[in-house]
Protein backbone atom coordinates (compact mmCIF):
# COMPACT_ATOMS: atom_id res chain seq x y z
CA UNK A 1 0.00 0.00 0.00
CA UNK A 2 1.44 3.23 -0.99
CA UNK A 3 0.87 6.37 1.04
CA UNK A 4 -0.40 9.56 -0.37
CA UNK A 5 2.18 12.15 -0.81
CA UNK A 6 0.60 14.44 2.18
CA UNK A 7 2.80 17.45 3.23
CA UNK A 8 2.78 16.84 6.91
CA UNK A 9 4.61 19.75 8.15
CA UNK A 10 1.48 21.84 6.25
CA UNK A 11 -1.08 19.84 8.42
CA UNK A 12 0.77 19.71 11.80
CA UNK A 13 1.92 23.32 11.76
CA UNK A 14 4.64 22.50 14.84
CA UNK A 15 5.50 19.64 16.49
CA UNK A 16 8.08 21.06 18.79
CA UNK A 17 5.67 23.34 21.18
CA UNK A 18 8.02 22.68 24.37
CA UNK A 19 10.56 24.45 21.99
CA UNK A 20 8.62 27.57 21.07
CA UNK A 21 10.08 30.59 22.86
CA UNK A 22 7.28 31.52 25.65
CA UNK A 23 9.66 34.28 26.29
CA UNK A 24 12.59 35.88 26.40
CA UNK A 25 14.80 37.05 29.06
CA UNK A 26 18.21 39.18 29.47
CA UNK A 27 20.14 36.13 30.41
CA UNK A 28 18.01 33.46 27.96
CA UNK A 29 14.69 32.16 26.11
CA UNK A 30 12.36 30.26 28.40
CA UNK A 31 10.62 27.53 26.45
CA UNK A 32 7.24 25.64 27.88
CA UNK A 33 10.07 22.72 28.04
CA UNK A 34 11.98 25.04 30.60
CA UNK A 35 8.65 25.96 32.45
CA UNK A 36 7.44 22.30 32.86
CA UNK A 37 11.28 21.26 33.84
CA UNK A 38 11.24 23.99 36.58
CA UNK A 39 7.57 22.63 37.84
CA UNK A 40 8.65 18.70 37.31
CA UNK A 41 12.15 19.59 39.68
CA UNK A 42 10.48 22.04 41.78
CA UNK A 43 7.56 18.75 42.61
CA UNK A 44 9.97 16.60 42.76
CA UNK A 45 11.95 18.26 45.65
CA UNK A 46 8.94 18.67 47.10
CA UNK A 47 7.85 14.99 47.60
CA UNK A 48 12.05 14.24 48.23
CA UNK A 49 11.89 16.34 50.65
CA UNK A 50 8.70 15.38 52.60
CA UNK A 51 10.12 11.90 52.48
CA UNK A 52 13.08 12.59 53.91
CA UNK A 53 12.06 14.63 56.57
CA UNK A 54 9.09 11.80 57.47
CA UNK A 55 12.20 9.69 57.32
CA UNK A 56 13.92 11.90 59.68
CA UNK A 57 10.89 12.56 61.96
CA UNK A 58 10.55 8.90 62.68
CA UNK A 59 13.92 8.39 63.12
CA UNK A 60 14.36 10.94 66.03
CA UNK A 61 10.98 9.73 67.58
CA UNK A 62 12.78 7.92 70.47
CA UNK A 63 15.71 10.03 70.46
CA UNK A 64 14.51 13.41 70.48
CA UNK A 65 11.64 15.05 71.86
CA UNK A 66 9.15 16.62 69.53
CA UNK A 67 9.15 20.47 71.06
CA UNK A 68 12.86 20.03 69.75
CA UNK A 69 12.40 17.64 66.39
CA UNK A 70 9.68 19.63 64.73
CA UNK A 71 11.46 22.98 64.85
CA UNK A 72 14.08 21.48 63.44
CA UNK A 73 12.54 19.63 60.77
CA UNK A 74 10.53 22.62 59.68
CA UNK A 75 13.90 24.86 59.41
CA UNK A 76 15.55 21.97 57.36
CA UNK A 77 12.52 21.44 54.93
CA UNK A 78 11.89 25.34 54.65
CA UNK A 79 15.48 26.10 54.03
CA UNK A 80 15.86 23.66 51.99
CA UNK A 81 12.91 24.55 50.03
CA UNK A 82 13.92 28.06 49.41
CA UNK A 83 17.67 26.77 48.20
CA UNK A 84 15.98 24.69 45.71
CA UNK A 85 13.62 27.51 44.54
CA UNK A 86 16.78 29.67 44.21
CA UNK A 87 18.84 27.16 42.36
CA UNK A 88 16.66 26.29 39.82
CA UNK A 89 15.50 30.28 38.55
CA UNK A 90 17.72 30.26 35.95
CA UNK A 91 15.74 27.69 34.37
CA UNK A 92 12.48 30.09 33.87
CA UNK A 93 15.09 32.91 33.03
CA UNK A 94 15.15 34.46 35.89
CA UNK A 95 18.78 35.01 37.53
CA UNK A 96 18.57 34.56 40.89
CA UNK A 97 21.52 37.44 41.52
CA UNK A 98 19.17 39.30 40.23
CA UNK A 99 16.96 39.38 43.01
CA UNK A 100 18.58 41.07 45.50
CA UNK A 101 18.29 43.96 43.19
CA UNK A 102 14.78 43.28 42.33
CA UNK A 103 13.81 42.01 46.03
CA UNK A 104 14.80 45.57 47.57
CA UNK A 105 11.73 47.19 45.03
CA UNK A 106 9.79 43.74 45.33
CA UNK A 107 10.15 43.24 48.62
CA UNK A 108 8.88 46.93 49.79
CA UNK A 109 5.80 46.49 47.29
CA UNK A 110 5.10 42.58 49.28
CA UNK A 111 5.73 43.80 52.48
CA UNK A 112 3.08 46.54 52.04
CA UNK A 113 0.91 44.01 50.21
CA UNK A 114 1.00 40.95 52.91
CA UNK A 115 2.35 42.34 56.15
CA UNK A 116 0.04 40.14 58.03
CA UNK A 117 1.61 37.22 56.22
CA UNK A 118 5.12 38.58 57.18
CA UNK A 119 4.85 39.77 60.46
CA UNK A 120 3.00 35.92 61.09
CA UNK A 121 5.65 34.50 59.52
CA UNK A 122 8.71 36.55 61.22
CA UNK A 123 6.66 35.57 64.69
CA UNK A 124 6.75 32.46 63.79
CA UNK A 125 10.43 32.16 63.65
CA UNK A 126 11.02 33.85 66.76
CA UNK A 127 8.84 31.62 68.38
CA UNK A 128 10.49 28.78 66.88
CA UNK A 129 14.02 30.19 68.27
CA UNK A 130 13.20 32.01 71.04
CA UNK A 131 10.65 29.00 72.42
CA UNK A 132 8.27 30.57 75.27
CA UNK A 133 6.17 27.56 74.45
CA UNK A 134 6.90 24.19 72.93
CA UNK A 135 4.71 21.57 71.36
CA UNK A 136 2.68 19.50 74.34
CA UNK A 137 2.59 22.32 76.92
CA UNK A 138 -0.05 23.53 78.50
CA UNK A 139 -0.60 27.50 77.96
CA UNK A 140 -3.07 30.26 78.37
CA UNK A 141 -2.70 32.64 75.04
CA UNK A 142 -4.96 35.40 75.59
CA UNK A 143 -7.51 33.98 77.20
CA UNK A 144 -7.65 30.90 75.19
CA UNK A 145 -6.25 27.82 77.48
CA UNK A 146 -4.95 24.36 76.12
CA UNK A 147 -2.52 22.35 74.93
CA UNK A 148 0.02 23.68 72.21
CA UNK A 149 -0.62 21.03 69.22
CA UNK A 150 1.82 22.63 66.89
CA UNK A 151 3.87 25.56 65.89
CA UNK A 152 3.52 26.07 62.67
CA UNK A 153 5.16 28.81 59.96
CA UNK A 154 2.28 31.29 59.95
CA UNK A 155 -0.07 29.83 63.05
CA UNK A 156 0.38 28.37 66.27
CA UNK A 157 -2.49 25.35 66.87
CA UNK A 158 -4.30 25.17 70.36
CA UNK A 159 -6.35 22.08 71.32
CA UNK A 160 -8.70 23.66 74.43
CA UNK A 161 -9.45 21.40 77.36
CA UNK A 162 -12.45 20.96 76.36
CA UNK A 163 -11.37 19.47 72.66
CA UNK A 164 -11.56 22.30 70.59
CA UNK A 165 -9.11 23.34 68.07
CA UNK A 166 -8.13 26.90 67.87
CA UNK A 167 -5.63 28.60 65.44
CA UNK A 168 -3.88 31.50 66.54
CA UNK A 169 -1.80 33.15 64.32
CA UNK A 170 1.85 33.61 65.43
CA UNK A 171 1.86 37.85 65.27
CA UNK A 172 -0.59 37.13 68.12
CA UNK A 173 0.62 34.93 70.12
CA UNK A 174 4.28 36.69 70.29
CA UNK A 175 2.68 39.75 70.67
CA UNK A 176 0.39 38.91 73.57
CA UNK A 177 0.87 37.61 77.15
CA UNK A 178 1.58 34.04 77.39
CA UNK A 179 0.73 31.92 80.51
CA UNK A 180 2.66 29.08 80.17
CA UNK A 181 0.82 26.79 83.40
CA UNK A 182 3.76 24.34 82.35
CA UNK A 183 7.22 26.38 82.20
CA UNK A 184 8.55 25.10 85.45
CA UNK A 185 8.72 21.89 86.73
CA UNK A 186 6.98 22.09 90.04
CA UNK A 187 3.80 24.24 90.79
CA UNK A 188 1.64 25.69 94.02
CA UNK A 189 -1.73 25.06 94.64
CA UNK A 190 -3.47 26.42 97.60
CA UNK A 191 -6.69 25.49 99.51
CA UNK A 192 -8.55 27.35 102.38
CA UNK A 193 -10.15 24.90 104.98
CA UNK A 194 -12.64 26.46 107.65
CA UNK A 195 -13.49 24.68 110.88
CA UNK A 196 -15.82 25.60 113.64
CA UNK A 197 -14.62 27.77 116.41
CA UNK A 198 -15.47 24.84 118.67
CA UNK A 199 -12.81 22.87 117.00
CA UNK A 200 -9.05 22.23 117.71
CA UNK A 201 -6.95 24.00 114.93
CA UNK A 202 -4.32 22.32 116.21
CA UNK A 203 -5.26 18.48 115.23
CA UNK A 204 -6.57 19.93 112.42
CA UNK A 205 -3.29 20.87 111.16
CA UNK A 206 -1.61 18.07 112.25
CA UNK A 207 -4.22 15.64 110.03
CA UNK A 208 -4.03 17.76 107.19
CA UNK A 209 0.00 17.47 107.35
CA UNK A 210 -0.79 14.19 107.38
CA UNK A 211 -2.45 13.33 104.39
CA UNK A 212 -0.31 15.52 102.45
CA UNK A 213 2.86 13.56 104.01
CA UNK A 214 1.14 10.41 102.12
CA UNK A 215 0.60 11.61 99.14
CA UNK A 216 3.33 10.58 96.84
CA UNK A 217 3.01 13.93 94.79
CA UNK A 218 2.94 16.45 97.22
CA UNK A 219 6.24 17.66 97.49
CA UNK A 220 8.47 17.17 100.26
CA UNK A 221 10.59 20.17 98.72
CA UNK A 222 9.58 22.85 98.65
CA UNK A 223 7.53 22.04 101.77
CA UNK A 224 3.79 22.50 102.29
CA UNK A 225 2.41 24.62 104.93
CA UNK A 226 -0.63 23.85 106.96
CA UNK A 227 -1.36 27.18 109.33
CA UNK A 228 -4.58 29.44 110.68
CA UNK A 229 -4.39 32.14 108.54
CA UNK A 230 -7.39 34.16 109.22
CA UNK A 231 -9.84 33.83 112.40
CA UNK A 232 -13.56 34.50 110.16
CA UNK A 233 -17.24 35.71 111.38
CA UNK A 234 -18.09 32.04 111.45
CA UNK A 235 -15.06 29.90 110.96
CA UNK A 236 -11.51 29.33 111.93
CA UNK A 237 -10.04 29.53 108.29
CA UNK A 238 -6.76 27.34 107.65
CA UNK A 239 -4.57 27.37 104.57
CA UNK A 240 -3.08 24.59 102.95
CA UNK A 241 -0.39 25.62 100.38
CA UNK A 242 1.25 22.34 98.35
CA UNK A 243 3.59 22.32 95.71
CA UNK A 244 3.08 19.35 93.15
CA UNK A 245 5.02 18.54 89.82
CA UNK A 246 3.31 20.42 86.83
CA UNK A 247 1.78 17.22 85.61
CA UNK A 248 0.51 15.78 88.39
CA UNK A 249 -0.98 19.00 90.07
CA UNK A 250 -4.55 18.65 89.12
CA UNK A 251 -4.73 15.50 89.77
CA UNK A 252 -3.48 15.75 93.43
CA UNK A 253 -5.72 19.00 94.10
CA UNK A 254 -9.19 17.42 93.62
CA UNK A 255 -8.14 14.10 95.61
CA UNK A 256 -6.90 16.06 98.39
CA UNK A 257 -9.35 18.07 98.98
CA UNK A 258 -12.07 15.74 99.12
CA UNK A 259 -9.83 13.47 101.32
CA UNK A 260 -9.66 16.55 104.00
CA UNK A 261 -13.22 16.76 103.92
CA UNK A 262 -13.41 13.25 105.20
CA UNK A 263 -10.95 12.83 107.51
CA UNK A 264 -11.68 16.30 108.86
CA UNK A 265 -15.31 14.75 109.96
CA UNK A 266 -14.32 11.33 110.75
CA UNK A 267 -12.10 13.13 113.70
CA UNK A 268 -15.33 14.82 114.34
CA UNK A 269 -13.71 18.44 112.89
CA UNK A 270 -16.82 19.83 111.06
CA UNK A 271 -16.51 22.72 108.20
CA UNK A 272 -19.01 25.04 109.30
CA UNK A 273 -22.01 27.07 107.68
CA UNK A 274 -22.27 30.74 107.74
CA UNK A 275 -23.32 31.87 110.91
CA UNK A 276 -24.33 34.98 112.93
CA UNK A 277 -25.42 35.51 116.65
CA UNK A 278 -28.28 37.30 117.55
CA UNK A 279 -28.55 39.15 120.77
CA UNK A 280 -32.15 39.97 121.71
CA UNK A 281 -33.06 42.63 123.97
CA UNK A 282 -35.95 41.65 126.83
CA UNK A 283 -38.33 44.00 127.50
CA UNK A 284 -36.98 44.04 130.60
CA UNK A 285 -34.01 45.71 129.68
CA UNK A 286 -35.91 47.93 127.38
CA UNK A 287 -37.84 49.47 130.57
CA UNK A 288 -35.81 49.29 133.52
CA UNK A 289 -38.66 51.03 135.57
CA UNK A 290 -40.66 47.77 135.72
CA UNK A 291 -39.19 46.32 138.63
CA UNK A 292 -40.40 42.54 138.82
CA UNK A 293 -41.43 40.26 136.37
CA UNK A 294 -42.94 37.24 136.14
CA UNK A 295 -40.45 33.40 136.05
CA UNK A 296 -42.19 33.18 132.41
CA UNK A 297 -40.69 35.99 130.94
CA UNK A 298 -37.04 35.10 132.07
CA UNK A 299 -37.76 32.56 130.19
CA UNK A 300 -38.42 34.29 127.17
CA UNK A 301 -34.79 35.87 127.60
CA UNK A 302 -33.10 32.49 127.07
CA UNK A 303 -35.14 31.17 124.00
CA UNK A 304 -33.76 30.19 121.32
CA UNK A 305 -34.22 32.64 117.96
CA UNK A 306 -35.72 30.29 115.85
CA UNK A 307 -38.95 30.34 118.44
CA UNK A 308 -38.97 33.94 118.82
CA UNK A 309 -38.95 34.40 115.12
CA UNK A 310 -41.70 32.26 114.94
CA UNK A 311 -43.43 33.98 117.57
CA UNK A 312 -43.49 37.11 116.28
CA UNK A 313 -44.30 35.88 113.01
CA UNK A 314 -47.09 33.92 114.40
CA UNK B 1 10.50 -14.12 94.65
CA UNK B 2 13.61 -12.75 92.34
CA UNK B 3 14.01 -15.56 89.33
CA UNK B 4 13.49 -16.61 86.25
CA UNK B 5 9.87 -19.14 86.14
CA UNK B 6 8.29 -21.14 83.29
CA UNK B 7 5.12 -21.10 83.30
CA UNK B 8 2.13 -22.39 84.69
CA UNK B 9 3.98 -20.75 87.83
CA UNK B 10 2.73 -19.19 91.38
CA UNK B 11 4.84 -17.22 93.59
CA UNK B 12 4.00 -15.87 96.87
CA UNK B 13 5.71 -13.36 99.37
CA UNK B 14 5.21 -10.32 101.59
CA UNK B 15 1.87 -9.86 100.54
CA UNK B 16 2.08 -9.92 96.64
CA UNK B 17 0.99 -12.80 95.07
CA UNK B 18 2.03 -13.05 91.26
CA UNK B 19 1.40 -16.19 88.79
CA UNK B 20 0.89 -17.40 85.59
CA UNK B 21 -1.80 -19.86 84.55
CA UNK B 22 -3.32 -21.18 81.62
CA UNK B 23 -7.28 -20.72 81.26
CA UNK B 24 -8.48 -22.60 78.40
CA UNK B 25 -6.17 -21.95 75.13
CA UNK B 26 -4.59 -18.35 76.80
CA UNK B 27 -2.17 -17.40 79.68
CA UNK B 28 -3.60 -15.10 82.60
CA UNK B 29 -0.72 -13.57 84.15
CA UNK B 30 -2.14 -12.52 87.78
CA UNK B 31 -0.93 -9.94 90.16
CA UNK B 32 -2.14 -9.14 94.19
CA UNK B 33 -0.30 -6.91 95.95
CA UNK B 34 -3.16 -5.51 99.02
CA UNK B 35 -5.85 -3.97 97.71
CA UNK B 36 -3.76 -3.69 94.14
CA UNK B 37 -4.40 -6.74 91.25
CA UNK B 38 -3.84 -6.88 87.82
CA UNK B 39 -4.69 -9.45 85.43
CA UNK B 40 -3.54 -9.58 81.81
CA UNK B 41 -3.76 -11.59 79.02
CA UNK B 42 -0.64 -13.59 77.73
CA UNK B 43 -0.83 -14.64 73.60
CA UNK B 44 1.86 -16.80 72.68
CA UNK B 45 4.08 -20.01 74.12
CA UNK B 46 7.00 -20.77 74.75
CA UNK B 47 7.59 -17.99 77.31
CA UNK B 48 9.31 -17.04 80.44
CA UNK B 49 8.79 -14.88 83.35
CA UNK B 50 11.62 -13.11 84.74
CA UNK B 51 10.91 -11.34 88.26
CA UNK B 52 13.98 -8.94 89.65
CA UNK B 53 14.45 -5.41 90.93
CA UNK B 54 14.29 -2.44 88.81
CA UNK B 55 15.03 1.24 89.13
CA UNK B 56 12.98 2.98 92.00
CA UNK B 57 11.15 5.17 89.16
CA UNK B 58 8.28 3.69 87.76
CA UNK B 59 5.89 3.84 90.59
CA UNK B 60 3.13 5.07 91.48
CA UNK B 61 3.62 6.79 88.24
CA UNK B 62 7.09 7.35 86.15
CA UNK B 63 7.87 11.26 86.25
CA UNK B 64 11.05 11.64 86.74
CA UNK B 65 14.25 9.49 86.00
CA UNK B 66 16.16 10.84 89.04
CA UNK B 67 16.06 9.21 92.72
CA UNK B 68 17.20 12.04 94.85
CA UNK B 69 18.68 9.88 98.72
CA UNK B 70 18.93 12.35 101.47
CA UNK B 71 21.39 10.88 104.59
CA UNK B 72 19.83 10.89 107.82
CA UNK B 73 22.93 12.32 109.16
CA UNK B 74 25.01 15.07 107.30
CA UNK B 75 28.64 13.62 106.29
CA UNK B 76 31.67 15.68 106.59
CA UNK B 77 34.38 14.95 104.14
CA UNK B 78 37.72 16.43 104.10
CA UNK B 79 39.21 17.69 100.62
CA UNK B 80 40.84 15.10 98.82
CA UNK B 81 39.97 12.17 100.78
CA UNK B 82 38.06 9.49 99.26
CA UNK B 83 35.78 7.10 101.74
CA UNK B 84 32.66 4.56 100.97
CA UNK B 85 29.44 4.17 102.47
CA UNK B 86 26.46 2.06 102.49
CA UNK B 87 23.20 3.78 102.04
CA UNK B 88 18.97 2.35 101.27
CA UNK B 89 17.34 3.22 98.13
CA UNK B 90 13.57 1.95 97.75
CA UNK B 91 13.39 -1.15 95.24
CA UNK B 92 10.62 -1.91 93.07
CA UNK B 93 9.73 -5.47 91.74
CA UNK B 94 9.74 -5.55 87.84
CA UNK B 95 7.63 -8.72 85.93
CA UNK B 96 9.12 -8.99 82.64
CA UNK B 97 7.94 -11.89 79.88
CA UNK B 98 10.78 -13.25 77.88
CA UNK B 99 11.11 -15.80 75.02
CA UNK B 100 13.14 -18.76 75.65
CA UNK B 101 16.68 -18.01 76.14
CA UNK B 102 15.66 -14.96 77.89
CA UNK B 103 15.98 -12.81 74.50
CA UNK B 104 13.45 -9.92 73.97
CA UNK B 105 12.56 -9.27 77.65
CA UNK B 106 9.37 -6.43 78.12
CA UNK B 107 8.11 -5.15 81.16
CA UNK B 108 4.32 -6.63 82.00
CA UNK B 109 4.23 -5.07 85.30
CA UNK B 110 5.80 -3.06 88.22
CA UNK B 111 4.99 -3.00 91.73
CA UNK B 112 6.70 -1.31 95.11
CA UNK B 113 6.49 -2.05 98.56
CA UNK B 114 7.98 0.96 99.18
CA UNK B 115 7.06 5.02 100.83
CA UNK B 116 6.48 6.84 97.39
CA UNK B 117 7.47 10.22 97.59
CA UNK B 118 8.70 12.90 95.34
CA UNK B 119 10.79 16.13 95.68
CA UNK B 120 12.00 19.14 93.54
CA UNK B 121 16.61 19.14 93.57
CA UNK B 122 16.90 22.94 92.79
CA UNK B 123 15.16 25.93 92.29
CA UNK B 124 11.05 26.06 91.30
CA UNK B 125 12.13 28.01 88.23
CA UNK B 126 14.63 24.89 86.99
CA UNK B 127 15.18 22.61 89.00
CA UNK B 128 14.27 18.65 88.39
CA UNK B 129 12.03 16.76 89.68
CA UNK B 130 13.11 13.47 92.22
CA UNK B 131 11.85 10.26 93.73
CA UNK B 132 12.42 11.09 97.25
CA UNK B 133 14.15 8.59 99.99
CA UNK B 134 15.74 8.82 103.21
CA UNK B 135 18.85 6.55 104.11
CA UNK B 136 20.83 5.80 107.17
CA UNK B 137 24.26 5.16 106.41
CA UNK B 138 25.92 2.47 107.32
CA UNK B 139 29.57 1.09 107.17
CA UNK B 140 29.30 -1.92 106.32
CA UNK B 141 26.32 -3.78 104.30
CA UNK B 142 23.20 -3.70 106.16
CA UNK B 143 20.52 -6.69 106.01
CA UNK B 144 17.51 -5.70 104.20
CA UNK B 145 14.07 -7.01 103.12
CA UNK B 146 14.86 -6.97 99.49
CA UNK B 147 11.67 -6.59 98.30
CA UNK B 148 11.71 -3.21 100.05
CA UNK B 149 15.01 -1.86 99.90
CA UNK B 150 18.73 -2.31 98.28
CA UNK B 151 21.91 -1.60 99.66
CA UNK B 152 23.90 1.04 97.71
CA UNK B 153 28.07 0.76 98.10
CA UNK B 154 28.74 4.72 97.81
CA UNK B 155 32.07 6.04 96.89
CA UNK B 156 32.33 9.86 98.16
CA UNK B 157 35.50 11.31 96.31
CA UNK B 158 36.75 14.94 97.57
CA UNK B 159 38.16 16.87 94.26
CA UNK B 160 38.25 20.09 95.90
CA UNK B 161 41.13 21.07 98.36
CA UNK B 162 38.40 22.36 101.52
CA UNK B 163 35.74 19.98 103.36
CA UNK B 164 32.56 19.01 102.20
CA UNK B 165 29.37 18.66 103.94
CA UNK B 166 27.31 16.20 102.18
CA UNK B 167 23.45 15.48 102.97
CA UNK B 168 22.04 14.17 99.76
CA UNK B 169 22.96 12.92 96.31
CA UNK B 170 20.88 12.47 93.18
CA UNK B 171 21.30 9.76 90.72
CA UNK B 172 20.25 9.02 86.93
CA UNK B 173 18.13 6.19 86.52
CA UNK B 174 19.47 5.81 82.55
CA UNK B 175 23.06 4.93 84.52
CA UNK B 176 21.82 2.42 87.50
CA UNK B 177 22.30 -0.70 87.14
CA UNK B 178 20.78 -3.11 89.56
CA UNK B 179 22.09 -6.73 90.58
CA UNK B 180 20.15 -9.02 93.09
CA UNK B 181 20.94 -12.51 95.05
CA UNK B 182 19.22 -12.78 98.63
CA UNK B 183 20.09 -8.55 98.86
CA UNK B 184 19.17 -5.91 95.88
CA UNK B 185 22.80 -4.14 95.38
CA UNK B 186 24.22 -1.16 93.33
CA UNK B 187 27.33 0.36 93.50
CA UNK B 188 27.23 3.90 92.78
CA UNK B 189 30.25 6.82 93.22
CA UNK B 190 30.10 10.63 93.62
CA UNK B 191 32.63 13.22 93.28
CA UNK B 192 32.54 16.48 95.07
CA UNK B 193 33.79 19.26 92.23
CA UNK B 194 33.89 22.25 94.36
CA UNK B 195 31.72 23.50 97.44
CA UNK B 196 28.34 23.21 95.58
CA UNK B 197 28.38 20.98 92.50
CA UNK B 198 29.48 16.91 92.44
CA UNK B 199 28.35 14.43 89.58
CA UNK B 200 26.87 11.32 90.84
CA UNK B 201 27.32 7.80 88.17
CA UNK B 202 26.81 4.54 88.69
CA UNK B 203 30.14 1.31 88.42
CA UNK B 204 29.18 -1.48 86.21
CA UNK B 205 31.67 -3.34 87.46
CA UNK B 206 31.64 -6.17 89.43
CA UNK B 207 29.90 -6.27 92.76
CA UNK B 208 32.86 -5.87 95.29
CA UNK B 209 33.87 -8.60 97.19
CA UNK B 210 33.66 -7.39 100.48
CA UNK B 211 30.30 -6.20 100.03
CA UNK B 212 28.64 -7.72 103.55
CA UNK B 213 32.06 -7.29 105.35
CA UNK B 214 32.46 -11.10 106.32
CA UNK B 215 30.19 -12.59 103.90
CA UNK B 216 32.01 -12.99 100.71
CA UNK B 217 30.22 -12.91 97.60
CA UNK B 218 31.20 -11.91 93.91
CA UNK B 219 29.83 -11.10 91.10
CA UNK B 220 29.28 -14.61 89.29
CA UNK B 221 26.89 -15.81 92.33
CA UNK B 222 25.09 -12.22 91.62
CA UNK B 223 22.87 -11.66 89.08
CA UNK B 224 22.28 -8.60 87.17
CA UNK B 225 18.14 -7.73 86.44
CA UNK B 226 17.04 -6.65 84.03
CA UNK B 227 16.18 -2.57 83.94
CA UNK B 228 13.64 -0.30 83.03
CA UNK B 229 15.56 2.16 81.16
CA UNK B 230 18.37 0.43 80.13
CA UNK B 231 15.85 -1.88 78.26
CA UNK B 232 14.96 1.49 76.39
CA UNK B 233 16.15 2.09 72.67
CA UNK B 234 18.00 5.69 74.14
CA UNK B 235 19.54 8.21 72.29
CA UNK B 236 22.18 10.76 73.69
CA UNK B 237 21.31 10.64 77.36
CA UNK B 238 23.73 11.25 80.09
CA UNK B 239 23.98 8.30 82.54
CA UNK B 240 25.28 10.88 85.25
CA UNK B 241 23.85 13.41 87.07
CA UNK B 242 25.51 16.77 87.66
CA UNK B 243 24.11 18.39 91.10
CA UNK B 244 24.52 22.00 90.27
CA UNK B 245 22.48 23.04 93.32
CA UNK B 246 24.43 21.76 95.69
CA UNK B 247 24.40 18.78 98.06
Amino acid sequence: MILPDINLPAILPDLNLLDNVLYTTSKSQVTPGDLIKFVIVLTFSIIFLRVIIIYLRRTLKDHVSKDVGEPILKLLYYGSLVVIFISILPLIGIDPSGLLLAGGVAGIVLGFASQNIVGNLVSGCFLMFERPIKIGDQVDVNGIAGYVTDIRIISTLIRTYDGLLVRIPNQQVFTTNITNIVGHPVRRFEYTIRIRYSDDAGAAIWLIKDLIDKEPFALLSPSPSVFVNELGDSSVNIVVRIWAPVSEWFGLKTRLLWNIKKTLEENGIEIPYPQRVLHIKSETEKKPQLAEEPNINRLEETEPVLNFEERVLN
Amino acid sequence: MYGYYDPPFSVEKDGISISLDKTGDRWVYRRTSGKDEVEKLVLGDRKRIIINPVEPLNTPKEITPNLLIEFEKTVLLAGGEKRQIFLTFPVEIGVFISDIGDKNPQLIDVLSLSRQKFTLYGEVSNGVVCKHWKSRLYSVSPDLNPLQEGVMELTLRNASSEWASISKAVFSAYGMKLYYDGDVFMKARMEILNRNTAETGFDMQPVNGEMKGYLVKDQKIRKEAFGVYSLRKLGFVPLKFYMGWGF
